[in-house]
Protein backbone atom coordinates (compact mmCIF):
# COMPACT_ATOMS: atom_id res chain seq x y z
CA UNK A 1 0.00 0.00 0.00
CA UNK A 2 1.03 3.77 -0.41
CA UNK A 3 3.67 4.36 1.77
CA UNK A 4 2.31 7.46 3.04
CA UNK A 5 -0.58 5.59 4.89
CA UNK A 6 0.78 4.66 8.64
CA UNK A 7 0.65 1.39 9.89
CA UNK A 8 -1.73 2.10 12.84
CA UNK A 9 -4.62 3.38 10.22
CA UNK A 10 -4.36 0.29 8.10
CA UNK A 11 -4.93 -1.48 11.46
CA UNK A 12 -7.45 0.40 12.33
CA UNK A 13 -9.19 0.52 9.29
CA UNK A 14 -9.30 -3.70 9.37
CA UNK A 15 -10.34 -3.94 13.26
CA UNK A 16 -13.25 -1.53 12.33
CA UNK A 17 -13.94 -3.66 9.51
CA UNK A 18 -13.79 -6.59 10.96
CA UNK A 19 -15.85 -5.55 14.17
CA UNK A 20 -18.81 -4.58 11.97
CA UNK A 21 -18.85 -7.49 9.66
CA UNK A 22 -18.88 -9.43 12.65
CA UNK A 23 -21.92 -7.25 14.39
CA UNK A 24 -23.45 -7.15 10.98
CA UNK A 25 -23.82 -10.63 10.21
CA UNK A 26 -25.74 -10.80 7.37
CA UNK A 27 -24.03 -12.69 3.90
CA UNK A 28 -24.20 -9.77 1.96
CA UNK A 29 -22.33 -7.46 3.94
CA UNK A 30 -19.54 -10.06 4.08
CA UNK A 31 -19.61 -10.94 0.84
CA UNK A 32 -19.20 -6.94 0.15
CA UNK A 33 -16.54 -7.02 2.65
CA UNK A 34 -14.44 -9.90 1.07
CA UNK A 35 -15.23 -8.39 -2.49
CA UNK A 36 -13.89 -5.20 -1.74
CA UNK A 37 -10.89 -6.91 0.07
CA UNK A 38 -9.92 -8.52 -2.65
CA UNK A 39 -10.08 -5.73 -5.13
CA UNK A 40 -8.12 -3.58 -2.77
CA UNK A 41 -5.22 -6.42 -2.95
CA UNK A 42 -5.67 -5.90 -6.63
CA UNK A 43 -5.07 -2.20 -6.55
CA UNK A 44 -2.46 -2.97 -4.12
CA UNK A 45 -0.37 -5.45 -6.40
CA UNK A 46 -0.95 -8.07 -3.58
CA UNK A 47 -3.53 -9.98 -5.10
CA UNK A 48 -1.57 -13.48 -5.98
CA UNK A 49 0.06 -13.87 -2.97
CA UNK A 50 -2.98 -12.50 -0.89
CA UNK A 51 -5.36 -15.03 -2.81
CA UNK A 52 -3.00 -18.04 -2.53
CA UNK A 53 -2.57 -18.06 0.86
CA UNK A 54 -6.03 -16.94 1.35
CA UNK A 55 -7.09 -20.20 -0.77
CA UNK A 56 -5.12 -22.02 1.12
CA UNK A 57 -7.31 -21.12 4.46
CA UNK A 58 -10.30 -21.07 3.13
CA UNK A 59 -10.85 -23.54 0.75
CA UNK A 60 -10.15 -26.90 3.48
CA UNK A 61 -12.18 -24.59 5.72
CA UNK A 62 -15.49 -24.15 3.16
CA UNK A 63 -14.71 -27.86 2.20
CA UNK A 64 -14.98 -28.91 6.22
CA UNK A 65 -18.20 -26.27 6.32
CA UNK A 66 -20.57 -27.67 3.88
CA UNK A 67 -19.56 -31.28 4.72
CA UNK A 68 -20.71 -30.61 8.48
CA UNK A 69 -23.52 -28.55 8.39
CA UNK A 70 -24.33 -29.46 4.78
CA UNK A 71 -25.34 -33.26 5.63
CA UNK A 72 -25.75 -32.73 9.21
CA UNK A 73 -28.08 -30.35 10.41
CA UNK A 74 -29.93 -31.52 13.25
CA UNK A 75 -32.19 -27.83 13.98
CA UNK A 76 -32.93 -27.89 10.02
CA UNK A 77 -36.41 -28.20 9.03
CA UNK A 78 -36.86 -27.60 4.99
CA UNK A 79 -35.45 -31.36 3.75
CA UNK A 80 -34.11 -30.97 0.48
CA UNK A 81 -32.61 -34.40 0.25
CA UNK A 82 -31.67 -37.88 2.71
CA UNK A 83 -29.41 -40.27 2.17
CA UNK A 84 -29.43 -42.67 5.08
CA UNK A 85 -29.06 -40.50 8.39
CA UNK A 86 -27.59 -37.66 6.73
CA UNK A 87 -30.08 -35.00 5.47
CA UNK A 88 -29.20 -32.30 3.37
CA UNK A 89 -31.32 -29.16 4.86
CA UNK A 90 -32.21 -25.84 3.58
CA UNK A 91 -30.69 -24.21 6.85
CA UNK A 92 -28.01 -26.38 7.29
CA UNK A 93 -26.65 -24.77 3.43
CA UNK A 94 -27.15 -21.28 4.85
CA UNK A 95 -25.82 -21.75 7.77
CA UNK A 96 -22.61 -22.79 6.33
CA UNK A 97 -22.89 -20.10 3.35
CA UNK A 98 -23.29 -17.67 6.53
CA UNK A 99 -19.88 -18.32 8.36
CA UNK A 100 -18.24 -19.57 5.07
CA UNK A 101 -18.64 -15.97 3.79
CA UNK A 102 -18.18 -13.89 7.39
CA UNK A 103 -14.76 -15.88 7.93
CA UNK A 104 -13.57 -14.91 4.11
CA UNK A 105 -13.88 -11.41 4.97
CA UNK A 106 -12.14 -12.02 7.99
CA UNK A 107 -9.49 -14.31 6.38
CA UNK A 108 -8.84 -11.36 3.46
CA UNK A 109 -9.28 -8.55 5.37
CA UNK A 110 -6.75 -9.40 7.98
CA UNK A 111 -4.18 -10.94 4.63
CA UNK A 112 -4.57 -7.57 2.90
CA UNK A 113 -3.43 -5.76 6.50
CA UNK A 114 -0.20 -8.43 6.64
CA UNK A 115 0.54 -8.42 3.62
CA UNK A 116 0.86 -4.62 2.71
CA UNK A 117 1.45 -3.51 6.13
CA UNK A 118 5.63 -3.20 6.76
CA UNK A 119 6.45 -5.41 9.54
CA UNK A 120 9.94 -2.55 10.42
CA UNK A 121 6.88 0.55 10.13
CA UNK A 122 4.27 -1.62 12.06
CA UNK A 123 7.20 -1.79 15.00
CA UNK A 124 8.07 1.97 15.01
CA UNK A 125 4.89 3.26 15.02
CA UNK A 126 3.50 0.26 17.53
CA UNK A 127 6.32 1.94 19.87
CA UNK A 128 4.73 5.35 19.89
CA UNK A 129 1.30 3.76 21.21
CA UNK A 130 3.24 2.67 24.71
CA UNK A 131 2.84 -0.86 23.41
CA UNK A 132 5.90 -2.32 25.47
CA UNK A 133 9.46 -2.70 23.11
CA UNK A 134 9.29 -6.25 23.62
CA UNK A 135 6.03 -6.74 21.42
CA UNK A 136 7.41 -5.19 18.52
CA UNK A 137 10.42 -7.09 19.15
CA UNK A 138 9.39 -10.39 19.08
CA UNK A 139 6.83 -9.55 15.94
CA UNK A 140 9.96 -8.44 13.59
CA UNK A 141 12.33 -10.92 15.16
CA UNK A 142 9.70 -13.64 14.35
CA UNK A 143 9.13 -12.84 10.89
CA UNK A 144 12.93 -12.47 10.46
CA UNK A 145 14.09 -15.61 12.11
CA UNK A 146 11.17 -18.02 10.42
CA UNK A 147 13.30 -18.18 6.99
CA UNK A 148 16.72 -18.10 8.78
CA UNK A 149 15.63 -20.89 11.11
CA UNK A 150 14.09 -22.87 7.87
CA UNK A 151 16.80 -22.57 5.99
CA UNK A 152 19.04 -23.74 9.11
CA UNK A 153 16.74 -27.19 9.43
CA UNK A 154 18.00 -27.51 5.64
CA UNK A 155 21.69 -27.34 6.72
CA UNK A 156 20.92 -29.48 10.14
CA UNK A 157 19.25 -32.27 7.36
CA UNK A 158 22.11 -32.17 4.92
CA UNK A 159 24.55 -32.40 7.69
CA UNK A 160 22.64 -35.42 9.19
CA UNK A 161 22.34 -37.30 5.58
CA UNK A 162 25.51 -36.63 4.73
CA UNK A 163 26.56 -39.17 7.89
CA UNK A 164 23.94 -41.52 6.97
CA UNK A 165 20.53 -40.79 7.45
CA UNK A 166 17.88 -41.83 5.29
CA UNK A 167 14.35 -41.03 6.10
CA UNK A 168 11.99 -44.47 5.32
CA UNK A 169 8.83 -45.08 5.21
CA UNK A 170 7.67 -46.80 8.22
CA UNK A 171 7.24 -44.95 11.67
CA UNK A 172 10.64 -45.53 13.63
CA UNK A 173 12.51 -44.25 10.84
CA UNK A 174 10.66 -41.50 10.43
CA UNK A 175 9.96 -40.49 14.14
CA UNK A 176 14.37 -41.12 14.27
CA UNK A 177 14.85 -38.89 11.58
CA UNK A 178 12.57 -36.30 13.09
CA UNK A 179 14.69 -36.53 16.04
CA UNK A 180 18.11 -36.51 14.67
CA UNK A 181 17.04 -32.94 12.73
CA UNK A 182 14.90 -31.64 15.53
CA UNK A 183 17.64 -31.48 18.86
CA UNK A 184 20.44 -29.86 16.85
CA UNK A 185 17.82 -27.13 15.44
CA UNK A 186 16.40 -26.65 18.76
CA UNK A 187 20.22 -26.76 21.09
CA UNK A 188 21.42 -24.45 18.91
CA UNK A 189 18.76 -22.22 17.86
CA UNK A 190 18.45 -21.90 22.25
CA UNK A 191 21.97 -21.27 22.41
CA UNK A 192 22.17 -18.45 20.02
CA UNK A 193 19.23 -16.76 22.09
CA UNK A 194 21.92 -16.53 24.72
CA UNK A 195 24.19 -14.58 22.73
CA UNK A 196 22.07 -12.00 21.34
CA UNK A 197 20.38 -11.62 25.19
CA UNK A 198 23.85 -10.60 26.53
CA UNK A 199 24.09 -8.20 22.93
CA UNK A 200 20.48 -6.53 23.67
CA UNK A 201 20.88 -5.88 27.30
CA UNK A 202 24.16 -4.35 26.89
CA UNK A 203 22.60 -1.67 24.63
CA UNK A 204 20.26 -1.60 27.03
CA UNK A 205 17.07 -3.61 26.29
CA UNK A 206 15.11 -3.63 29.19
CA UNK A 207 15.26 -0.20 30.10
CA UNK A 208 12.09 1.70 30.54
CA UNK A 209 11.42 5.15 29.15
CA UNK A 210 10.80 6.59 25.53
CA UNK A 211 12.65 4.79 22.50
CA UNK A 212 14.26 6.61 19.59
CA UNK A 213 13.41 5.22 16.32
CA UNK A 214 15.82 5.75 13.11
CA UNK A 215 12.71 4.89 11.05
CA UNK A 216 9.99 7.75 10.46
CA UNK A 217 6.30 6.74 10.02
CA UNK A 218 4.39 9.10 7.98
CA UNK A 219 1.58 10.53 10.00
CA UNK A 220 -0.95 13.05 9.75
CA UNK A 221 -3.78 14.59 11.51
CA UNK A 222 -6.31 13.45 8.98
CA UNK A 223 -4.74 10.19 9.74
CA UNK A 224 -5.07 10.33 13.35
CA UNK A 225 -8.99 11.66 12.97
CA UNK A 226 -9.66 8.93 10.27
CA UNK A 227 -8.25 6.37 12.71
CA UNK A 228 -11.00 7.25 15.63
CA UNK A 229 -13.38 8.08 13.50
CA UNK A 230 -13.65 3.93 12.30
CA UNK A 231 -12.64 3.31 15.25
CA UNK A 232 -16.11 5.00 17.42
CA UNK A 233 -17.91 3.87 14.33
CA UNK A 234 -17.05 0.48 14.66
CA UNK A 235 -17.96 0.80 18.60
CA UNK A 236 -21.07 2.31 17.45
CA UNK A 237 -21.93 -0.84 15.21
CA UNK A 238 -21.09 -3.24 18.18
CA UNK A 239 -23.00 -1.03 21.00
CA UNK A 240 -25.82 -1.11 18.23
CA UNK A 241 -25.73 -4.66 17.95
CA UNK A 242 -25.66 -5.90 21.80
CA UNK A 243 -28.31 -3.35 22.59
CA UNK A 244 -30.75 -4.79 19.40
CA UNK A 245 -29.93 -8.56 20.68
CA UNK A 246 -30.98 -7.57 24.76
CA UNK A 247 -34.30 -5.54 23.82
CA UNK A 248 -37.06 -8.01 24.48
CA UNK A 249 -39.33 -8.90 21.30
CA UNK A 250 -36.48 -8.53 18.74
CA UNK A 251 -34.29 -11.82 17.67
CA UNK A 252 -30.90 -11.70 18.55
CA UNK B 1 22.28 -15.73 29.94
CA UNK B 2 21.13 -11.81 30.83
CA UNK B 3 22.79 -9.58 33.66
CA UNK B 4 21.84 -6.60 35.27
CA UNK B 5 23.39 -3.84 33.36
CA UNK B 6 26.11 -2.52 35.19
CA UNK B 7 26.02 1.11 33.16
CA UNK B 8 22.12 1.75 33.04
CA UNK B 9 19.67 2.05 35.86
CA UNK B 10 17.70 -1.58 36.27
CA UNK B 11 13.62 -1.15 35.65
CA UNK B 12 12.16 0.36 39.16
CA UNK B 13 10.44 -2.41 41.35
CA UNK B 14 6.67 0.92 41.25
CA UNK B 15 5.00 -0.81 38.28
CA UNK B 16 5.33 -4.39 39.10
CA UNK B 17 2.35 -4.08 41.23
CA UNK B 18 0.11 -2.25 38.02
CA UNK B 19 1.70 -5.22 35.96
CA UNK B 20 0.61 -7.95 38.03
CA UNK B 21 -2.61 -6.56 37.72
CA UNK B 22 -3.03 -6.32 34.14
CA UNK B 23 -1.71 -9.97 34.33
CA UNK B 24 -4.96 -10.99 36.60
CA UNK B 25 -7.37 -8.65 34.86
CA UNK B 26 -6.39 -10.39 31.84
CA UNK B 27 -7.06 -13.88 33.38
CA UNK B 28 -10.13 -12.80 34.45
CA UNK B 29 -11.52 -11.31 31.18
CA UNK B 30 -11.05 -14.58 29.42
CA UNK B 31 -12.38 -17.28 32.40
CA UNK B 32 -15.45 -14.51 32.22
CA UNK B 33 -15.79 -14.62 28.84
CA UNK B 34 -15.81 -18.22 28.68
CA UNK B 35 -18.20 -18.42 31.30
CA UNK B 36 -20.43 -15.93 29.99
CA UNK B 37 -20.20 -18.07 26.33
CA UNK B 38 -21.12 -21.29 27.41
CA UNK B 39 -23.77 -19.75 30.16
CA UNK B 40 -25.96 -17.86 27.22
CA UNK B 41 -24.95 -20.31 23.91
CA UNK B 42 -27.86 -19.10 21.38
CA UNK B 43 -30.27 -22.79 21.42
CA UNK B 44 -31.04 -21.74 17.84
CA UNK B 45 -28.34 -21.01 15.64
CA UNK B 46 -30.38 -20.93 12.71
CA UNK B 47 -32.35 -17.54 13.72
CA UNK B 48 -29.88 -15.11 14.00
CA UNK B 49 -25.53 -15.66 12.90
CA UNK B 50 -24.90 -16.11 16.63
CA UNK B 51 -23.37 -12.55 16.36
CA UNK B 52 -23.47 -11.05 19.77
CA UNK B 53 -21.54 -14.61 20.87
CA UNK B 54 -19.32 -14.24 18.37
CA UNK B 55 -18.53 -10.71 18.94
CA UNK B 56 -18.03 -11.47 22.87
CA UNK B 57 -15.56 -14.16 22.03
CA UNK B 58 -13.45 -12.33 19.72
CA UNK B 59 -13.46 -9.05 21.66
CA UNK B 60 -13.21 -10.80 25.37
CA UNK B 61 -10.55 -13.50 23.97
CA UNK B 62 -8.42 -11.03 22.58
CA UNK B 63 -8.48 -8.26 25.19
CA UNK B 64 -7.58 -11.44 27.58
CA UNK B 65 -4.82 -11.68 25.66
CA UNK B 66 -3.71 -8.53 25.37
CA UNK B 67 -3.84 -7.43 28.97
CA UNK B 68 -1.79 -10.97 29.70
CA UNK B 69 0.77 -9.54 27.23
CA UNK B 70 1.11 -6.02 28.11
CA UNK B 71 1.14 -7.05 31.97
CA UNK B 72 3.26 -10.23 31.63
CA UNK B 73 6.10 -8.50 28.82
CA UNK B 74 8.11 -6.07 30.80
CA UNK B 75 8.27 -8.45 33.39
CA UNK B 76 10.51 -10.99 31.56
CA UNK B 77 14.38 -11.12 31.87
CA UNK B 78 16.25 -10.44 28.15
CA UNK B 79 17.39 -14.23 27.80
CA UNK B 80 13.60 -15.34 28.01
CA UNK B 81 12.31 -12.76 25.69
CA UNK B 82 15.11 -14.13 23.23
CA UNK B 83 14.16 -16.81 23.08
CA UNK B 84 10.16 -15.87 22.43
CA UNK B 85 10.77 -15.64 18.43
CA UNK B 86 12.48 -19.14 18.27
CA UNK B 87 9.83 -20.55 20.20
CA UNK B 88 7.04 -18.72 17.99
CA UNK B 89 9.12 -19.94 14.96
CA UNK B 90 9.43 -23.30 16.51
CA UNK B 91 5.62 -23.49 16.94
CA UNK B 92 5.33 -22.99 13.00
CA UNK B 93 8.20 -24.61 11.37
CA UNK B 94 7.83 -28.00 13.78
CA UNK B 95 4.38 -28.11 12.92
CA UNK B 96 5.08 -27.98 9.16
CA UNK B 97 7.98 -30.34 10.11
CA UNK B 98 5.38 -32.86 11.79
CA UNK B 99 2.99 -32.27 8.70
CA UNK B 100 5.53 -33.22 6.11
CA UNK B 101 6.10 -36.54 8.00
CA UNK B 102 3.08 -37.72 7.68
CA UNK B 103 1.90 -38.17 11.34
CA UNK B 104 -1.97 -37.45 12.14
CA UNK B 105 -1.28 -34.52 14.79
CA UNK B 106 -0.60 -30.78 14.35
CA UNK B 107 1.87 -30.03 17.36
CA UNK B 108 1.90 -26.19 17.08
CA UNK B 109 2.92 -25.54 20.96
CA UNK B 110 6.11 -27.11 21.26
CA UNK B 111 7.67 -23.63 21.36
CA UNK B 112 4.91 -22.41 24.10
CA UNK B 113 5.55 -25.01 26.22
CA UNK B 114 9.02 -25.58 25.87
CA UNK B 115 9.34 -21.65 26.90
CA UNK B 116 6.78 -22.41 30.10
CA UNK B 117 9.21 -25.47 31.10
CA UNK B 118 12.20 -22.33 31.10
CA UNK B 119 10.47 -19.52 32.18
CA UNK B 120 7.32 -20.24 33.89
CA UNK B 121 3.47 -20.07 33.86
CA UNK B 122 3.51 -16.30 33.12
CA UNK B 123 6.14 -16.43 30.32
CA UNK B 124 4.69 -19.55 29.08
CA UNK B 125 0.82 -17.32 28.62
CA UNK B 126 2.43 -14.81 26.87
CA UNK B 127 4.31 -16.77 24.51
CA UNK B 128 1.13 -18.37 23.92
CA UNK B 129 -1.09 -15.55 23.24
CA UNK B 130 1.74 -14.31 21.52
CA UNK B 131 2.35 -17.21 18.96
CA UNK B 132 -1.57 -16.81 18.04
CA UNK B 133 -0.86 -12.96 17.49
CA UNK B 134 2.42 -13.31 15.31
CA UNK B 135 1.00 -16.50 13.42
CA UNK B 136 -2.35 -14.54 12.12
CA UNK B 137 0.29 -12.31 9.87
CA UNK B 138 0.35 -15.56 8.09
CA UNK B 139 -2.93 -17.54 9.09
CA UNK B 140 -5.55 -15.40 10.24
CA UNK B 141 -8.08 -18.18 11.52
CA UNK B 142 -5.51 -18.77 14.51
CA UNK B 143 -6.00 -14.95 15.96
CA UNK B 144 -9.17 -15.66 17.80
CA UNK B 145 -7.61 -18.86 19.29
CA UNK B 146 -5.38 -16.37 21.60
CA UNK B 147 -6.68 -17.50 24.75
CA UNK B 148 -6.40 -20.85 24.42
CA UNK B 149 -2.80 -21.00 23.38
CA UNK B 150 -2.09 -18.38 26.49
CA UNK B 151 -3.67 -21.28 28.42
CA UNK B 152 -1.49 -23.82 27.08
CA UNK B 153 1.46 -21.73 27.84
CA UNK B 154 0.32 -20.75 31.66
CA UNK B 155 -0.86 -24.94 31.88
CA UNK B 156 2.32 -26.24 30.92
CA UNK B 157 4.43 -23.38 33.66
CA UNK B 158 2.31 -24.32 36.35
CA UNK B 159 3.08 -28.19 35.85
CA UNK B 160 6.69 -27.75 35.36
CA UNK B 161 6.59 -25.50 38.55
CA UNK B 162 5.05 -28.49 40.67
CA UNK B 163 7.82 -30.59 39.36
CA UNK B 164 5.96 -32.54 36.73
CA UNK B 165 8.54 -32.42 34.05
CA UNK B 166 10.93 -33.84 36.77
CA UNK B 167 10.18 -37.12 35.40
CA UNK B 168 9.43 -38.18 31.80
CA UNK B 169 6.13 -39.95 32.29
CA UNK B 170 4.69 -37.22 34.37
CA UNK B 171 4.82 -35.00 31.42
CA UNK B 172 2.42 -36.31 28.66
CA UNK B 173 -0.09 -36.48 31.78
CA UNK B 174 0.27 -33.01 32.30
CA UNK B 175 -0.28 -32.60 28.70
CA UNK B 176 -3.52 -34.37 28.39
CA UNK B 177 -5.09 -32.77 31.45
CA UNK B 178 -3.84 -29.56 29.65
CA UNK B 179 -5.33 -30.98 26.26
CA UNK B 180 -9.16 -31.56 28.29
CA UNK B 181 -8.88 -27.64 29.50
CA UNK B 182 -6.83 -26.36 26.53
CA UNK B 183 -9.75 -27.99 23.82
CA UNK B 184 -12.82 -26.79 26.00
CA UNK B 185 -11.53 -23.18 26.11
CA UNK B 186 -11.11 -23.52 22.34
CA UNK B 187 -14.52 -24.78 21.26
CA UNK B 188 -16.86 -22.00 21.86
CA UNK B 189 -14.26 -19.66 19.29
CA UNK B 190 -14.49 -22.26 16.78
CA UNK B 191 -18.50 -23.00 17.17
CA UNK B 192 -19.85 -18.84 17.59
CA UNK B 193 -16.49 -17.04 14.91
CA UNK B 194 -16.33 -19.80 12.64
CA UNK B 195 -19.16 -22.01 12.88
CA UNK B 196 -17.44 -25.04 13.11
CA UNK B 197 -13.80 -26.43 12.83
CA UNK B 198 -11.23 -26.10 9.86
CA UNK B 199 -9.80 -29.56 7.94
CA UNK B 200 -11.83 -32.71 6.97
CA UNK B 201 -10.67 -35.09 9.79
CA UNK B 202 -11.94 -32.93 12.82
CA UNK B 203 -15.28 -31.87 10.31
CA UNK B 204 -16.03 -35.33 10.63
CA UNK B 205 -15.93 -36.31 14.12
CA UNK B 206 -17.69 -33.08 14.38
CA UNK B 207 -20.35 -34.51 11.83
CA UNK B 208 -20.53 -37.59 13.67
CA UNK B 209 -22.01 -35.96 17.05
CA UNK B 210 -24.40 -33.37 14.96
CA UNK B 211 -26.16 -36.78 13.55
CA UNK B 212 -26.36 -37.83 16.78
CA UNK B 213 -28.36 -34.52 17.52
CA UNK B 214 -25.75 -32.46 19.40
CA UNK B 215 -25.67 -28.89 19.29
CA UNK B 216 -22.94 -27.40 17.69
CA UNK B 217 -21.00 -26.37 20.80
CA UNK B 218 -21.61 -29.55 22.49
CA UNK B 219 -20.49 -31.41 18.93
CA UNK B 220 -16.88 -29.64 18.90
CA UNK B 221 -16.03 -29.47 22.25
CA UNK B 222 -16.43 -32.99 22.34
CA UNK B 223 -14.71 -33.73 19.15
CA UNK B 224 -11.62 -31.01 20.90
CA UNK B 225 -11.72 -33.51 23.74
CA UNK B 226 -10.97 -36.74 21.23
CA UNK B 227 -8.16 -34.90 19.40
CA UNK B 228 -6.62 -32.19 22.22
CA UNK B 229 -5.64 -34.32 25.00
CA UNK B 230 -3.64 -37.13 22.59
CA UNK B 231 -2.08 -33.74 20.57
CA UNK B 232 -1.30 -31.86 24.21
CA UNK B 233 0.08 -34.99 25.66
CA UNK B 234 2.84 -35.99 23.31
CA UNK B 235 3.85 -32.14 22.70
CA UNK B 236 4.27 -32.01 26.26
CA UNK B 237 6.63 -35.41 25.88
CA UNK B 238 8.67 -33.70 22.97
CA UNK B 239 9.14 -30.03 24.98
CA UNK B 240 10.14 -32.41 28.17
CA UNK B 241 12.80 -34.11 25.63
CA UNK B 242 13.93 -31.00 24.22
CA UNK B 243 14.37 -29.62 27.43
CA UNK B 244 16.38 -32.61 29.12
CA UNK B 245 18.62 -32.12 26.21
CA UNK B 246 19.75 -29.06 26.48
CA UNK B 247 23.24 -28.67 28.39
CA UNK B 248 22.57 -27.93 32.57
CA UNK B 249 24.86 -24.83 31.65
CA UNK B 250 21.88 -23.88 29.79
CA UNK B 251 19.29 -24.74 31.51
CA UNK B 252 20.06 -22.92 34.89
CA UNK B 253 20.30 -20.02 33.28
CA UNK B 254 16.68 -19.59 33.54
CA UNK B 255 15.99 -18.26 37.76
CA UNK B 256 12.55 -20.62 36.97
CA UNK B 257 14.41 -23.46 36.41
CA UNK B 258 16.90 -23.25 39.52
CA UNK B 259 14.27 -21.82 41.73
CA UNK B 260 12.12 -24.50 41.46
CA UNK B 261 14.45 -27.68 40.07
CA UNK B 262 12.02 -27.96 37.20
CA UNK B 263 14.04 -30.45 35.44
CA UNK B 264 15.63 -32.66 38.64
CA UNK B 265 19.05 -32.46 39.37
CA UNK B 266 22.44 -30.16 40.56
CA UNK B 267 23.33 -27.31 39.10
CA UNK B 268 26.09 -27.91 37.34
CA UNK B 269 28.69 -25.55 40.02
CA UNK B 270 27.14 -28.10 42.74
CA UNK B 271 27.95 -30.91 40.30
CA UNK B 272 31.60 -29.82 39.81
CA UNK B 273 31.75 -29.33 43.35
CA UNK B 274 30.26 -32.80 44.25
CA UNK B 275 32.86 -34.47 41.45
CA UNK B 276 35.55 -32.75 43.39
CA UNK B 277 34.88 -33.87 46.80
CA UNK B 278 34.60 -37.35 45.35
CA UNK B 279 37.80 -37.05 43.28
CA UNK B 280 39.58 -35.97 46.59
CA UNK B 281 37.51 -39.19 48.78
CA UNK B 282 39.50 -41.03 45.65
CA UNK B 283 42.53 -39.42 46.16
Amino acid sequence: MAPRLNPLTLLAAAAAVLAMTTAASSWPVSLTVAAGAAVLAALTGTARRVLLAGGAVLLPFWFSLLLMHGLFFPEGRTVLAAFGPARVTAEGLGFAFDMGLRTSAFVLVLMVFSFSVGVPDLVAALTTLRVPPQFGYILAATLLLAPIIAARLQTVRQAQESRGLVIGKDFRSRLHALRLQMFPLVLGLVHEAGTRAQALDARGFRRPGPRTTYREVHDSAAQRVFRWSVLLLAACAVVLRLVTSYSPGTPA
Amino acid sequence: MSQPSLTLPTPGQQSARKRRLLELLGAAVIAATFIYLVLTQPTDITGGLSSVSALVALGGFLLGAALLIAGVLPTLPTSTVVLMPVALVLNIVLGQLMGTSGLPFYFDAIGTVLIAVLAGPAAGAATGALSSIVWSFINPTVLPFAAGSALIGFLAGTAARYGLFRRFYLAPVAGFVTGILAGVVSAPIAAFVFGGTSGAGTGAIVSAFRAMGDTLLAAITKQALISDPMDKAIVFAIAALLAYALPRRTTFQFPFVRRFNVLAGKSPAEKNAGGETAARKNA
